[in-house]
């Protein structure tokens, strides 16, 4: 979840909105992201997603490309540069071609919508990112998000997909955290959770998808958001396709059973077996750390979204542990721990904290 | 003798580039050499010095063939009594940064060392926009600023604004820029000379000179000519000889107090 940025944290929560919107158009296999800018921004951006990429085990080749604005660009106008880009990238056949412009292009005033909008024969998708603006991180995600929507719509063939795939319920996920190192553990979970009750994902929005795959967005019986800080794309996603939301993965583990009732309740579908075996699985995991009992903790959460604390917290009493100040420092993730998985692997931290 | 840098700010149409013209002609019959810099994507301001002709802009130059590939020669051009021309020019309107263009410009000039003479005039575009426009009032180019205006309110309130900027930056430690004077190039209303001497009392300046409204500017300018070449001997080449002779006599150099908008409008109505 973002929050507002304030000036004790600004740097921590507030982010560029450009680095927010690459971390979903560079996870469009075919896609190429044009960064209409001076090239430090793509530079920095390149770096800062490949890196992170290795650090998370999946690396990725941010596929981006600068318009590489000069002094004289800038003073005569940057959409010629961009225009040239444009057909440049294209000689590479590439799906689909993303716009994202920089500070410096919506402080001159460019016409990147304009430049785009000119027929090309791949679709070319403006989205807007100066973040002088006052956008986060998270609005440049939700921006590039809803301009991705718009390629799924209008086509005759996906309506007539979306009735036919709307008879058998599916869900779309929706904005996951491609910049985080447990995202493939917290898609694992929620597919554990779906196929308990039968529901196959239709796609992910976006993680490694094709642009292929995105006209089948309407598609989905239900969209579940990666958290509640989605929830404008989610508004988008119900004006346009009807199709109704949920606003946060499961949060910690009592957050999972509620979760199977929602989306069972959506796509019309019995949970009650499915809901009992999930309460034993919740057992079985306190019971598997039960050694933690009656030992006194106290929270690292220094740079924490603070919704992960009352979670952190409830679970704490759930194991009969004592939260002081002086206590044991057990750390507490970034953002709040994804269902029983999630649970189990912030439990095995703090195990090793306590036991330390 | 040091080298004088003066700018002429103003409202858009007031007659910057005709005071400026005429300015810089009247300065170079004094024997002084001189350098006209227009700062306006307009590019007209030394058009009169030049018979009529539009120079090729440093910033056309600079589109064309970037600016590694430019030398001085092609963009100083000599006019009238030997007065060099320069046009900063830039963009197409609506379309880039006029202001960073002006500050390219500047970069460039001073790269050339083209910033030399006994006199430097900069003919600066109606209002201080953006930090673009101010360039010449900082980086210790322009020293003195002369603002242009008659008593049209309007006119005034462009003045006020500028003053605002010139106090804004002579504040800085190392600022060297101030107010020099106020020129009234007059609409002929009545007790205008008044009014715009009381205006530049209360901004802590004086009107240097009052020009009156005189159909001879036009005829010159239909002549392709500044009012000093095309007829010397008329009272209007008169009020800028006075003036060029004031300027370089000024030595009153003021830190502006800018009028609330309320004040400016009480001031004309009394000299209404």
């Amino acid at each position: 979840m973002t929050l507002k940025p304030s000036p004790s944290n600004s740097c921590r929560y507030g982010g560029c909105t450009l680095t927010g919107a690459l971390s979903v158009t560079t996870h469009v296999r075919d896609a190429v992201t044009v960064v209409h800018g001076s090239k430090g921004c793509t530079h920095h951006n390149f770096s800062l997603l490949h890196a992170t990429s290795l650090d998370n085990d999946v690396p990725v080749i941010p596929n981006l490309v600068s318009t590489g604005l000069s002094e004289t660009d800038i003073i005569f106008g940057g959409e010629q540069a961009l225009d040239r880009t444009l057909d440049s990238v294209l000689r590479d056949d590439p799906g689909v071609v993303f716009v994202l412009s920089t500070c410096v292009v919506d402080i001159i005033g460019d016409d990147v919508r304009m430049v785009c909008g000119k027929e090309r024969g791949v679709p070319v998708i403006p989205v807007p990112t100066a973040g002088f603006l006052g956008g986060t991180f998270q609005d440049g995600v939700n921006k590039a998000l809803i301009a991705l929507a718009g390629m799924a719509e209008g086509s005759t063939a996906n309506k007539a997909r979306t009735v036919d795939n709307k008879e058998r319920a599916s869900v779309n996920i929706i904005g996951e955290k491609n910049l985080e190192f447990e995202i493939n553990e917290n898609y694992a979970e929620v597919t554990r959770l779906l196929s308990s009750i039968g529901i196959p994902v239709n796609i992910r929005f976006v993680h490694d998808l094709s642009s292929a795959q995105i006209p089948s967005l309407g598609a989905a019986r239900v969209n579940i958001l990666r958290d509640p800080a989605l929830v404008p794309v989610g508004e988008y996603l119900k004006k346009r396709f009807k199709t109704p939301y949920i606003s946060s993965f499961p949060l910690g583990l009592s957050g999972t059973p509620a979760f199977i009732k929602t989306v069972a309740d959506v796509c019309g579908v019995d949970c009650r077996d499915a809901v009992a075996e999930e309460q034993v699985l919740q057992a079985e995991t306190l019971a598997a750390f039960a050694d933690l009992e009656g030992a006194t903790v106290s929270f690292e959460n220094a740079l924490v979204d603070p919704s992960a604390v009352p979670a952190a917290k409830k679970l704490a009493r759930a194991l009969d542990l004592h939260i002081k100040k002086n206590g044991r420092p057990v750390p507490v993730p970034t953002t709040p721990p994804i269902g029983v998985a999630g649970t189990r692997r912030m439990l095995h931290r703090w195990r090793r904290a306590i036991h330390a | 003798m040091v080298m004088k840098q003066i700018a002429l700010y103003g409202k858009g149409g007031i007659g910057k580039s005709t005071t400026s013209a005429n300015l810089s002609a009247a300065l170079s019959l004094q024997g002084l050499d001189i350098l006209q810099i227009g700062c306006d994507p307009k590019r007209d301001s030394t058009r009169m010095l030049m018979h009529g002709s539009f120079i090729p802009t440093v910033m056309d130059l600079v589109r064309e063939r970037g600016d590694a590939a430019i030398s001085l020669p092609e963009i100083v051009y000599s006019g009238f009594n030997g007065v060099r021309c320069v046009e900063a020019g830039g963009p197409e309107p609506g379309v880039g940064c006029a202001g960073r263009g002006i500050i390219a410009t500047f970069q460039l000039l001073e790269k050339f060392g083209a910033l030399t003479g006994d006199v430097i005039v900069y003919d600066v575009l109606g209002d201080v926009v953006c930090g673009g426009f101010a360039m010449p009032m900082r980086e210790g180019y322009a020293q003195e600023i002369y603002l242009v205006t008659s008593g049209e309110l309007m006119s005034l309130y462009a003045a006020n604004n500028i003053c605002k900027a010139i106090n804004r930056l002579s504040s800085r430690v190392k600022s060297k820029c101030r107010l020099a004077g106020v020129i009234c190039n007059a609409k002929n209303q009545p007790r205008e000379e008044e009014l715009v001497a009381e205006f530049a009392r209360r901004v802590n300046s004086s009107l240097v000179q009052f020009i009156p409204r005189d159909r001879v500017v036009q005829v010159a300018e239909l002549n392709r000519q500044t009012v000093i070449e095309f007829d010397p001997g008329s009272a209007q080449a008169e009020h800028y000889r006075v003036l060029a002779r004031r300027v370089m006599e000024n030595t009153r150099f003021t830190i502006p107090t800018p009028l609330e908008i309320d004040d400016l409008e009480a001031l004309a109505v009394e000299f209404m």
